[in-house]
């Protein structure tokens, strides 16, 4: 690394519109040059190393939570589909059942307990097919912990990069040398991207964020909707 | 409109999955998916839907720039989109809005608020 070399180069690019500021350019240059030697002093380069290289592996850790949480909540809708299935035939089959019976009142006398089993069951169906409701929606927690999943190795991601070049800055200039560019990263999405923030993890330190979808409702009236 | 077409636009397939189940449940049936604004826009100009249904944070292209695409598309610009997203920053429902989406639910949502805004808007544009 040559931290004075770079901080006069940054000095003579200055715009001819803006001040110079050569003792900015000297003192951050006189920095980099006290942390570089830092770092080889107190060993750091070396634990940074582990540090970089540990990175992959929580992303890993990462991901295969993300893949199984996934095929968790695929396991739980195909059940919940084959149940629904089921019940929606018992469903039809009770309903069924007590069209007989009623279309004959004297049965449906006679037959009183089956009666009304048959009206529990029909009352019963309804909150299981509730029950089995709930647990489908439930299953889109995969949804947002993979966002948050997907956010969090996204920021691994950046801070392995910057630890690489950071390394690559503190090794000596025969092992820079050795070090072939880094590979341009994926090209970014389009201009008018906006930086989406993903699943609000904590309220109270996001900022401007709705909490309920009556705030969103409330928020879409006040602009005429 | 009798049976009106969803596109339900997510990048998770069991999201995907969860919000036809919920169409269907509300008498809504005819749907199809897609996993990002590329797909759902190739979808859109080669088939024919009435109502798409689309998550925000996607990759390839996001939902604002697939709404803008459906907003600027003369053949497409008509279809209400609803918006069913994580992102609860006002600043992006303000945005949704600005650009023409015809709701905004955030997630985690409950099956009566999809079908009540579902059922509301298709009602606005005369599709029911």
């Amino acid at each position: 690394m040559e931290p004075s070399a770079s901080a006069h180069h940054a000095g003579d690019a200055a715009s001819p519109g803006q001040p110079e500021t050569p003792d900015v350019h000297h003192k951050i240059g006189q920095l980099t040059r006290q942390l570089h030697d830092a770092l080889h002093e107190l060993g750091y380069a070396e634990r940074l190393q582990g540090t970089a290289g540990e990175l992959p592996d929580a992303k890993s850790r990462l991901s295969y939570i993300a893949r199984l949480t996934g095929e968790a909540a695929e396991k739980v809708l195909n059940r919940v589909d084959q149940a629904k299935s089921q019940h929606d035939h018992i469903a039809a089959q009770t309903k069924h059942m007590i069209a007989l019976l009623v279309a004959d009142p004297v049965a449906a006398v006679a037959k009183g307990h089956i009666m009304n089993f048959l009206t529990d069951l029909e009352k019963a169906n309804g909150e299981v097919d509730q029950h089995l409701t709930e647990i489908m929606m439930a299953q889109d927690f995969h949804d947002l912990t993979g966002q948050v999943i997907a956010r969090v190795v996204n920021l691994a991601t950046v801070i392995e990069d910057q630890l690489v070049e950071l390394l690559i800055q503190t090794a000596p200039p025969e092992a820079q040398a050795r070090v072939s560019a880094p590979a341009s990263a994926a090209a970014p999405l389009g201009v008018d991207d906006v930086v989406l923030s993903g699943p609000v993890v904590n309220p109270a330190t996001s900022g401007d964020v709705v909490t309920s979808q009556s705030q969103v409702d409330d928020l879409l009236a006040s602009l005429g909707f | 409109m009798a049976n009106p077409r969803f596109l339900v636009v997510d990048d998770f397939s069991t999201m995907r999955r969860i919000v036809r189940n919920l169409l269907k449940e509300s008498g809504y049936a005819e749907a199809d998916e897609a996993e990002d604004g590329v797909v759902a826009l190739q979808k859109l100009r080669a088939s024919t839907f009435d109502f798409v249904v689309s998550d925000i944070n996607m990759p390839n292209m996001n939902g604002f720039q697939l709404l803008a695409e459906i907003k600027k598309d003369e053949k497409l610009k008509h279809i209400p989109v609803l918006m069913v997203t994580a992102e609860a920053r006002k600043e992006d429902i303000v945005l949704a809005a600005q650009q023409g989406a015809a709701g905004y639910i955030v997630k985690p949502f409950t099956k009566a608020t999809l079908e009540e805004k579902v059922n509301h808007i298709l009602k606005k544009a005369g599709l029911v």
